[in-house]
C-alpha cells in the first residue's frame, strides 16, 4: 500500500522545513518555504477529513431546511425547497459534495432570514438549531494544523 | 529589475548613474509587493549621494484590490504630523515600468515590525509603552485635520450618520462578490449589523483601515516610527480604527490582548485620554463585529484569486487556509455563542 497522502504532505512539509529552509539565504524565500510547509500540513489533515465533513454538513442542513418548510409553509423562502428537490450530489467527490454543500448552505442563509423575523417559539426553536450548526460547522472545519 | 529602477530614478534624482543595490522583497504585504533598495547616485555639483527606499507595487491580484493613489495621499497627509510615516517620493501609474504601477517611499531604518518580534523578549519590556504609542498615535489620527489636504481629493467624505453604512455596504458587496462559498455566519452579522446601527459618529476622521499591530514600525526604546500600510485608509468614524486594532486575528500572543501587548481596557483608556473622543461601548461592539466581516472580506478576496489562477502567491490560500473559517469563530466570539 502506498504511504496515504497526509502522510506524504507532511513529509514533504518536514523536509522543506529542516532541510530547505535552513538553506534559504533571504527572508522572503525562507517565508515562501514556511508557508509551503505550512500548507502542506493543512491540506494533508483537509484530505483527509473533507468527504466525511461534508457529507456529515450536507444532511444537517437538509434536515434544517426541511423542518423550516415545515415552519413556515408557503411563507419559506423559494431557495429552500429549491435546494431540497435538487439531485443530490452524484458521487463522494469532494468537488460534488461541495457543490451540494454551497447550494445547502446558500438556502440556510434564505432560510435563517427568514426564521429571524416570525414570531413565536417554534421559530426561536429553530433559529436556535440553525445557530447550534452554524457553530458546529466552524468545528468542523477547525484545522489542528493552523499557525 | 535593479537596471528597470535605476533608469527611472534617475532623472528624478537628477542624476546620470543611479545604481540600485540590496534589492530585496520583504515578506509580508499581502495586498502589494514591498521591496526595499538602496540607490546610489553622483548629485549635479559632484558629491556622492546615496539613500534606503521602500517600493510598493501592485501585484496582478491580491488580497485587495486597493487606490494606490489614495494610499499615497494618505501617507503625503501625515508626512511632518504627529503620525510617524515613511516620506513619499514617487508615484508611477504606467504599468510599463516596472510591470505594475507603484510607489516609492523613504525606507526609515533601524526599527522592527514583525508580530512575532513584539510578543518576545527584549520588546515584551517595552509593550506598555509601545501600546501607549500605538493609541496615542491612533488617537492623532483620529483628530487630524483632513480638510484641505490631498485627501479631500481622493476620498469619499461620509456624513456622520451614513459613515457605518458606506462601510458595511462596501464590505457585504466584496462578500457577495469574492466569496466561493456562502457565507451564513457573516451573512447573520450583516443583518444584525443593519437591524442595530451605531449612533452617528463623533466626527469624521481619518481611518487607517488595517490600524493592528503588525503594521507600524518600533523600536527597543517603546518608541513607534513608522505607521504604514494605508491601503485601506478612508474616511469615517474613528471607532472603526479601535475596533478593528482588538480582532481576534491580531492577537498575536493568543492570551486575548489585542495584538498581544495590551489589555482592552486600558487600550481604551489611552486612546480616549489621547483623542478627547468617547469609545461607546456599544458602538465599539457595533464596529467589532463589523470588523470581523471586513476581514472576512479580505480573505475570500485572496482566496478567490489564488483559486481562479490569477496570482501564485502563497500567502493567499495560506490565508485562506488558516483564516477564513477562524474568522467566522473569533465573530461567534465575539457575539456570544462561542464561549
Amino acid at each position: 500500500m502506498n504511504p496515504s497522502p497526509p502522510r506524504v504532505l507532511q513529509g514533504v512539509a518536514a523536509n522543506l522545513l529542516s532541510e530547505v529552509l535552513p538553506r534559504i539565504p533571504t527572508p522572503f524565500g525562507q517565508q515562501l518555504v514556511g508557508i509551503a510547509a505550512m500548507l502542506d500540513m493543512m491540506v494533508a489533515e483537509e484530505f483527509d477529513r473533507a468527504a466525511d465533513r461534508l457529507v456529515t454538513e450536507n444532511r444537517i442542513v437538509r434536515d434544517l431546511l426541511a423542518a423550516g418548510c415545515g415552519l413556515l409553509g408557503d411563507a419559506v423562502p423559494p431557495s429552500v425547497p429549491e435546494a431540497l428537490a435538487a439531485p443530490a450530489a452524484p458521487s463522494l467527490r469532494v468537488s460534488d459534495l461541495q457543490r451540494e454543500n454551497d447550494l445547502l448552505r446558500a438556502a440556510l442563509i434564505d432560510l435563517h432570514a427568514a426564521v429571524e423575523q416570525t414570531p413565536g417559539p417554534a421559530a426561536r426553536d429553530l433559529e436556535e438549531r440553525i445557530w447550534a450548526e452554524l457553530v458546529e460547522s466552524t468545528r468542523r472545519r477547525h484545522l489542528s494544523a493552523r499557525p | 529589475m535593479e537596471e528597470a529602477l535605476a533608469r527611472y530614478l534617475a532623472p528624478r534624482l537628477e542624476a546620470a548613474d543611479v545604481r540600485v543595490t540590496n534589492l530585496l522583497r520583504i515578506p509580508g504585504g499581502a495586498s502589494r509587493e514591498t521591496w526595499m533598495f538602496d540607490a546610489e547616485w553622483t548629485d549635479p555639483v559632484g558629491g556622492r549621494q546615496s539613500a534606503p527606499f521602500v517600493l510598493r507595487k501592485d501585484p496582478p491580484a491580491s488580497l485587495l484590490e486597493t487606490d494606490r493613489e489614495a494610499e499615497y495621499a494618505f501617507y503625503s497627509a501625515f508626512w511632518g504630523t504627529d503620525v510617524p510615516v515613511p516620506r513619499m517620493r514617487w508615484l508611477e501609474n504606467d504599468p510599463s515600468v516596472l510591470g505594475g504601477p507603484f510607489f516609492i517611499m523613504d525606507r526609515i531604518l533601524g526599527c522592527e515590525s514583525a508580530t512575532s518580534r513584539i510578543i518576545a523578549p527584549p520588546y515584551t519590556a517595552v509593550q506598555p509603552k509601545i501600546a501607549e504609542n500605538m493609541y496615542r498615535i491612533l488617537a492623532a489620527i483620529a483628530t487630524f485635520d483632513w480638510r484641505g489636504t490631498d485627501i479631500e481629493r481622493v476620498a469619499h467624505v461620509p456624513t456622520p450618520e451614513t459613515a457605518w453604512q458606506h462601510e458595511l455596504d462596501h464590505w457585504e458587496r466584496i462578500l457577495d462578490t469574492e466569496a466561493m462559498e456562502p457565507q451564513p455566519i457573516m451573512k447573520a452579522a450583516i443583518r444584525w449589523l443593519r437591524a442595530n446601527p451605531p449612533p452617528p459618529a463623533q466626527r469624521i476622521s481619518v481611518v487607517h483601515g488595517d490600524y493592528r499591530v503588525g503594521n507600524f514600525l518600533y523600536r527597543e526604546d517603546g518608541g513607534i516610527y513608522g505607521i504604514v500600510d494605508w491601503e485601506m485608509a478612508h474616511l469615517g468614524d474613528p471607532l472603526e480604527d479601535l475596533a478593528w486594532s482588538f480582532n481576534q486575528s491580531w492577537h498575536w500572543a493568543k492570551d486575548g490582548r489585542p495584538g498581544g501587548i495590551v489589555d482592552r481596557e486600558t487600550a481604551i483608556a489611552h486612546w480616549e485620554r489621547y483623542s478627547g473622543l468617547r469609545a461607546d461601548p456599544d458602538a465599539l461592539h457595533w464596529w467589532e463585529v463589523f470588523s470581523h466581516v471586513k476581514c472576512q472580506g479580505i480573505w475570500v478576496t485572496g482566496a478567490r484569486s489564488f483559486a481562479e489562477g490569477r496570482t501564485n502567491e502563497l500567502i493567499l490560500p495560506l490565508v485562506a487556509y488558516s483564516l477564513i473559517n477562524a474568522q467566522d469563530q473569533y465573530l461567534l466570539r465575539t457575539i456570544g455563542r462561542l464561549p
